[in-house]
């Protein structure tokens, strides 16, 4: 047993939960407090000591019931499936098991000694027995080393030669025999004929669902590691569907996990020296003597956050992942302003404010009603607009987020604008999409901008993403 | 301390706490293993409840503390009482010139005063708060650590001494070490994540929404004088609200309420109009009123179908009603599953 949750906590660790080894230990100790006759409750206990995350439980759930629960049912119903069959053909089973029984009492000595224990085992239908012959017998097959579905067929064969499968089946047939020479009636002879054929059929039967399960077990893990590696490195340009939902979880984790390093650092700031002079003075009319410590208290430093984003459709995708974060990250910040542009510049703050998250992306991506989104891209005119109208907004304080690709469909780039941009505020991070490599070839102004930014870092997956974020809230 | 997982299930429900198996064998662990219990889970599912009542009962006091942003030791643990420790020297002023008298030297003086030391700083003067309290209280005690997520993460480093070992050192005393192990649980709402530490030291439950039946056991036990069939409408429209996109899905407590809310109405059916008139005790955020009054004619309409059978004699609902109970199928019930 002990083995087992061992290799079940391994399964796990593999399939990307974290079981740490005092948390099998803990399992054991569970296990030793409770009576395991009830699968749910095995099944909870491993649950609350192996278990933390709840995003996990899923994962757990079905690795359960690969691993523990669903063999053997799958084992149960086919030998009941076999049994069904000849009940269904009128005959009474355990009527004929009985004298079955009878039959080989009466003729003693060379019965038991003839029969191997897995023939034994088929005869009475001890499942739990079969289950676990077919388990070791598994593993002397190395079944843990299957890769893919081709091999299924392979390990069936062998783990049915560890078994002695073929020898079994021999063994009753020969019994049959047997018992023919013994003189059973013919009748019931030919049930238990098809009842051992059927008996061997369900045995082969589990034991390809043995494998099959097996190759599952391996796989499972890989499956959902690929998927959760390769989602913060891929290019927000080739997501699908499926991924921008999974997405959307990973970006707010990963904001959180910057809301949190952000408090840290603020509390680290928040207690200040001690105040020998306010201490005095507050104290006086105890006489001097200090009951009242007064300290010096920082003030708190949030940062202003102006974003300005392209939604021009071909960096689209990209700007909703920025957006996303952005409004994740809304907290951190004291204020931030949201400015949405193709060539014409429009605020979203107030969506950003009302709507939550997901209508407030889409929204924004779609002009946010305040701009036609169904022009060329023209940075230049979207910059100077800013200049014209909200530069006073700007300053010591603000931190100015430009997300696009700088393709200005060979308009004037206006680098002026943010060069003026970048004298009033505290930094201007530009997130761009496209590799440095490309920066100002083609219709690319990325070059007129770069001496106006303070950091300009190629953006096109989480990992980058998280990266230039955590330099941002420094 | 509990005898088995049944006797768990038993001796919650008599504190009018129904809780399905996986919960009650989780808590039964918890006491036998003396380990502390992680709760994660929506908000008003019971998390503190459940707490609260298995202190209840297993008959120890309650220890609670709420965890906040900025939450540090000496609120959570000890303070030294600054003034009281000040005005005892004020006081005793005279003494120190008289234990002070004869010292040839300032070393000397100093020395003999060093040698008092230790009486000021002495439990006399420490303010013990809930994890001390916890700790050091002589009968076993039931720990509540509430919201633990709202804590800052150094905070929660601190937690992982007090729950591995239940001990804690204070430099200028020593270590206190509990002398009864108190039962421990901490509900966290997945603000943000727990640190791995921490949670490899407790075991780990998640309570999601009740089933349809439970909830209705539930309702029934908290909030008694519900008409059947009224509780078993309500049920089943906070069950399709929960399956709507809100921001925030109302929880067994807002059931409750509204239970609670309906009930002083002196209402025995929903009707639209009804529903209407009382959302927002349900739904906190004007975007999901807005929402669910959307859906609401679908919701309510997927009603009629169990009680069918009783339309004829609508002139007597509650016995019609009861008859009608067995019918409602549970559509939803696994959503509800505990983990």
């Amino acid at each position: 047993m002990q083995k087992r949750i061992l290799d079940f906590a391994t399964l796990l660790r593999k399939s990307g939960v974290r079981v740490s080894v005092a948390e099998s230990i803990d399992a054991f100790t569970a296990l030793d407090e409770l009576t395991l006759d009830d699968r749910e409750v095995f099944k909870d206990a491993l649950r609350a000591t192996m278990v933390k995350r709840t995003m996990d439980l899923p994962t757990y759930d079905r690795l359960f019931d690969l691993y523990w629960s669903g063999f053997y049912d799958g084992l149960r119903s086919s030998f009941d499936d076999a049994s069904a069959g000849l009940e269904a053909k009128g005959l009474d089973l355990e009527d004929l098991m009985e004298r079955l029984k009878e039959f080989l009492e009466n003729a003693e000595g060379m019965e038991d000694a003839d029969l191997s224990e897995l023939a034994k085992a088929l005869l009475t239908q001890d499942l739990s027995q079969l289950e676990q012959m077919i388990r070791q017998a598994g593993e002397a097959a190395d079944v843990d080393r299957i890769e893919n579905m081709l091999q299924v067929g392979f390990f069936t064969r062998r783990i049915l030669e560890q078994l002695g499968a073929q020898g079994a089946g021999d063994q009753l047939r020969q019994l049959l025999e047997q018992l023919r020479g013994m003189g059973l009636p013919e009748e019931e002879l030919g049930a238990l004929r098809e009842l051992i054929e059927r008996l061997m059929e369900a045995l082969r039967a589990s034991v390809r669902d043995f494998t099959q399960r097996e190759l599952q077990k391996q796989n499972f893990d890989y499956i959902e590691k690929f998927r959760r590696e390769t989602l913060l490195e891929k290019s927000f340009y080739s997501l699908t569907e499926e991924d921008i939902r999974r997405m959307r979880e990973v970006v707010t984790r990963l904001a959180q996990k910057i809301k949190n390093i952000l408090t840290i650092r603020r509390r680290r700031e928040r207690k200040g020296k001690f105040d020998l002079h306010q201490t005095l003075r507050r104290n006086m009319h105890h006489g001097g003597v200090p009951f009242e410590l007064i300290f010096k208290e920082r003030r708190k430093d949030r940062p202003k956050l102006v974003i300005l984003c392209d939604i021009s459709s071909s960096v689209a995708n990209v700007s909703r992942f920025m957006l996303l974060f952005m409004y994740s990250l809304q907290v951190a910040f004291t204020k931030i302003r949201a400015f949405v542009f193709v060539a014409e510049l429009g605020e979203v703050t107030h969506i950003f404010n009302e709507k939550d998250i997901a209508d407030a992306v889409d929204l924004a991506l779609e002009g946010g009603d305040v701009i036609n989104v169904y022009t060329r891209s023209n940075f230049g005119y979207a910059f100077h607009e800013f200049w014209k109208n909200h530069l006073s907004s700007l300053d010591k304080k603000t931190t100015v987020i430009v997300i696009g690709d700088a393709r200005n469909n060979y308009n004037d780039p206006r680098a002026w604008c943010m060069a003026e941009i970048h004298n009033k505020a505290k930094n201007v991070i530009w997130l761009n999409p496209e590799s440095p490599g490309a920066w100002g070839f083609g219709d690319s102004v990325m070059d007129k901008y770069l001496p106006h930014t303070d950091v300009a870092e190629e953006v096109r997956n989480l990992r980058q993403l998280s990266r230039v974020v955590d330099k941002l809230v420094l | 301390m509990f005898d088995s997982i049944e006797d768990v299930q038993k001796r919650l429900g008599e504190q009018g706490y129904i809780c399905d198996r996986s919960v009650a064998t989780v808590v039964f662990l918890a006491t036998r293993l003396e380990k502390p219990v992680l709760v994660e889970g929506p908000a008003g599912v019971g998390k503190t409840e459940l707490a609260k009542v298995t202190g209840a009962a297993l008959g120890c006091p309650l220890i609670r503390l709420q965890c906040y942003e900025g939450l540090d030791e000496a609120k959570a643990l000890y303070e030294w009482e600054y003034s009281k420790q000040l005005l005892y020297t004020q006081i005793l002023k005279e003494r120190f010139s008289q234990a002070m008298e004869g010292a040839t030297s300032v070393r000397e003086a100093a020395d003999r005063i060093g040698a008092e030391d230790s009486v000021f700083f002495s439990e006399r003067f420490i303010v013990p708060r809930p994890l001390m309290r916890a700790i050091d209280s002589e009968e076993t005690v039931l720990l509540l650590i509430d919201e633990v997520d709202k804590s800052d993460p150094e905070f929660e480093a601190f937690l992982l001494e007090i729950l591995s070992d239940f001990q804690v050192s204070i430099p200028e005393v020593g270590t206190v070490v509990a002398k009864q192990r108190p039962v421990v649980f901490l509900t966290s709402n997945d603000a943000r994540e727990m640190s791995d530490a921490l949670k490899r030291r407790c075991l780990h439950l998640y309570i999601d929404f009740p089933g349809q039946e439970q909830e209705l056991r539930i309702l029934d036990a908290k909030v008694p004088g519900v008409d059947k069939r009224l509780a078993e409408d309500l049920v089943r429209l906070m069950h399709g609200l929960r399956e709507l996109d809100l921001k925030k899905a109302p929880s067994i407590s807002e059931t409750l309420d509204w239970a609670r809310a309906l009930l002083a109405l002196n209402a025995t059916e929903l009707d639209e109009r009804l529903v209407q008139d009382t959302l927002n005790v349900i739904l906190k955020y004007e975007g999901d009123i807005r929402k669910a009054q959307a859906e609401l004619g679908r919701l309510l309409e997927r009603k009629p179908e169990p009680p069918e059978p009783a339309k004829p004699e609508p002139a007597k609902p509650a016995p019609a009603a009861s008859s009608a109970a067995p019918p409602a199928p549970k559509p939803a019930a696994k959503k509800g599953r505990l983990h």
